[in-house]
C-alpha cells in the first residue's frame, strides 16, 4: 500500500508487538507539526465500513499539522492474530505501544480519536494510561456496551426473520453460551466469551475522561444531538468532565451498505483539534 | 412522530428521499431491497440510539418491520412503556 496520486503520502508499516506485529499506517503532518492524533478504529465490519472516512480524516488533520498513526489492533484488519482470541486488555495495550510510537517519533500533544467502540477503547485506555493526552475526539461513541452487543448478536435474528424461518435461538440464549465460555460466530467474525463480557461492561456515561477534554460528534440526518446521546453528556457534565457536543447531518458509514463519506464530520473535527488548547 | 420515524428510516437505509410522498400505509419489508439482514440491525440500532430505548428479541418480528405505520405504531409504544 502507498499514498496514491498527488494525495499527502503516508507511511505504511508493522510495528513489533505481543503475539506478532500491527499493521500501522502513519500520516506525517504538512508543515510545523501542531501535535499528534491516535486513531481507534470500530468493532468487525464497522472497521471495514468506515476505513475511508478514516483515511479522509487522518489526511484532513496531515493537512491541518497534526501527525496521525492509525493501527489496526490485534486480530483486526491486516494485523497478526485471529479476532476470536482478540481480548479488550490487549487492545488497551496495542494503545499504549501506538502511544508510546507517537511519544518517541513526534512532538507536540496527543490525541485520541476513536470511532463507535474505538470510542470507548480510546476512553477506557486514557483513564488508566501513562501518557497524557491533549484532547478526546470521539465519533459516534457507542453508549452501552450491553446495547451494542445485543446489537451484534442480532445480526443472526435479523437474517431468520427475512429468511421467514422460525425464530432460532434469542440473543439471551446467545448470551448464556457466551457466559458458559463458548465462541460465536456472528456476522462472519469469532467472538470469544472473554471479549463479549468486557464490552458488555461498558457504558459511555460511566467513562468519563479524567483531566482530558473530550469532544463528541454525532451524525444523524437532523444535525442535532439525539436524547441518548446528551443524557450520556450530562453524566459527564455532572461527573465534572468537559464535554461539547457536535452533531453534522449525514449517513451512518459505519454501518451503511454502501462506503458512505461524511465531509462535514470531517470539516468539524479537524476545526476541534485545532482549538483544543495544548 | 411519524416523520421522526421517516427520518430514521431514510438515514439508516440511505434511501435519500425516497420515502417522501409515504404515509402511514407505505410498505418496508418486502419492499424496500435494501433491508438486508445487516440494513435490519442498523435499522432497529438507529432507532434505539435515536429514542433510547432497547428493543427485544420477541419484538423483532416481520408484522413490526410491514410499513411506516406499524414501526411508528411501535416507537411509540416503546417511548410510553
Amino acid at each position: 500500500m502507498s499514498g496514491s496520486g498527488s494525495r499527502a503520502p503516508f507511511d505504511a508499516f508493522f510495528l513489533p508487538a505481543a503475539g506478532g506485529e500491527r499493521f500501522c499506517v502513519f500520516h506525517p503532518a504538512s508543515g510545523v507539526p501542531a501535535g499528534s492524533v491516535l486513531y481507534v478504529h470500530p468493532f468487525a465490519e464497522e472497521m471495514n465500513k468506515s476505513r475511508r472516512m478514516a483515511a479522509l480524516q487522518a489526511r484532513a488533520f496531515a493537512a491541518r499539522g497534526y501527525n496521525v498513526l492509525q493501527i489496526d489492533l490485534f486480530g483486526c484488519g491486516d494485523s497478526s492474530g485471529d479476532f476470536g482470541d482478540a481480548r479488550w486488555n490487549a487492545w488497551n495495550e496495542d494503545l499504549a505501544l501506538a502511544a508510546d510510537w507517537i511519544a518517541r517519533h513526534t512532538e507536540g500533544p496527543m490525541h485520541l480519536w476513536g470511532l463507535r467502540l474505538g470510542a470507548l477503547l480510546a476512553l477506557d485506555y486514557s483513564r488508566q494510561a501513562s501518557a497524557s493526552f491533549a484532547g478526546l475526539l470521539l465519533w459516534q461513541p457507542v453508549i452501552s456496551g450491553a446495547q451494542f452487543m445485543t446489537q451484534f448478536l442480532r445480526l443472526r435474528l435479523a437474517s431468520e426473520m427475512l429468511s421467514g424461518a422460525e425464530a432460532g435461538q434469542g440473543t439471551s440464549a446467545l448470551r448464556s453460551e457466551l457466559a458458559a465460555g463458548k465462541t460465536l460466530e456472528i456476522g462472519g467474525y469469532e467472538l470469544s466469551a472473554e471479549l463479549a463480557l468486557a464490552i458488555e461492561r461498558l457504558e459511555l456515561a460511566r467513562l468519563a475522561p479524567k483531566d482530558v477534554p473530550a469532544q463528541w460528534f454525532e451524525v444523524n440526518a437532523e444535525g442535532k444531538p439525539s436524547p441518548a446521546l446528551r443524557r450520556a453528556g450530562e453524566a459527564w457534565s455532572a461527573a465534572g468532565a468537559e464535554v461539547d457536543l457536535h452533531a453534522v447531518r449525514g449517513a451512518p458509514f459505519w454501518s451503511s451498505v454502501e462506503i458512505g463519506e461524511c465531509p462535514e464530520l470531517i470539516a468539524a473535527t479537524a476545526n476541534a483539534v485545532a482549538l483544543t488548547p495544548a | 412522530m411519524f416523520n421522526e420515524v421517516k427520518t430514521v428510516v431514510d438515514s439508516a437505509l440511505q434511501l435519500r428521499g425516497r420515502l417522501g410522498e409515504s404515509d402511514a400505509s407505505t410498505p418496508l419489508l418486502g419492499a424496500i431491497p435494501e433491508l438486508d439482514s445487516m440494513a435490519v440491525v442498523s435499522l432497529i440500532a438507529a432507532l434505539e440510539e435515536h429514542f433510547g430505548f432497547a428493543v427485544a428479541d420477541d419484538e423483532i418480528e416481520a408484522a413490526t418491520f410491514a410499513t411506516l405505520g406499524s414501526l411508528t405504531e411501535f416507537v411509540q409504544q416503546k417511548l410510553h412503556a
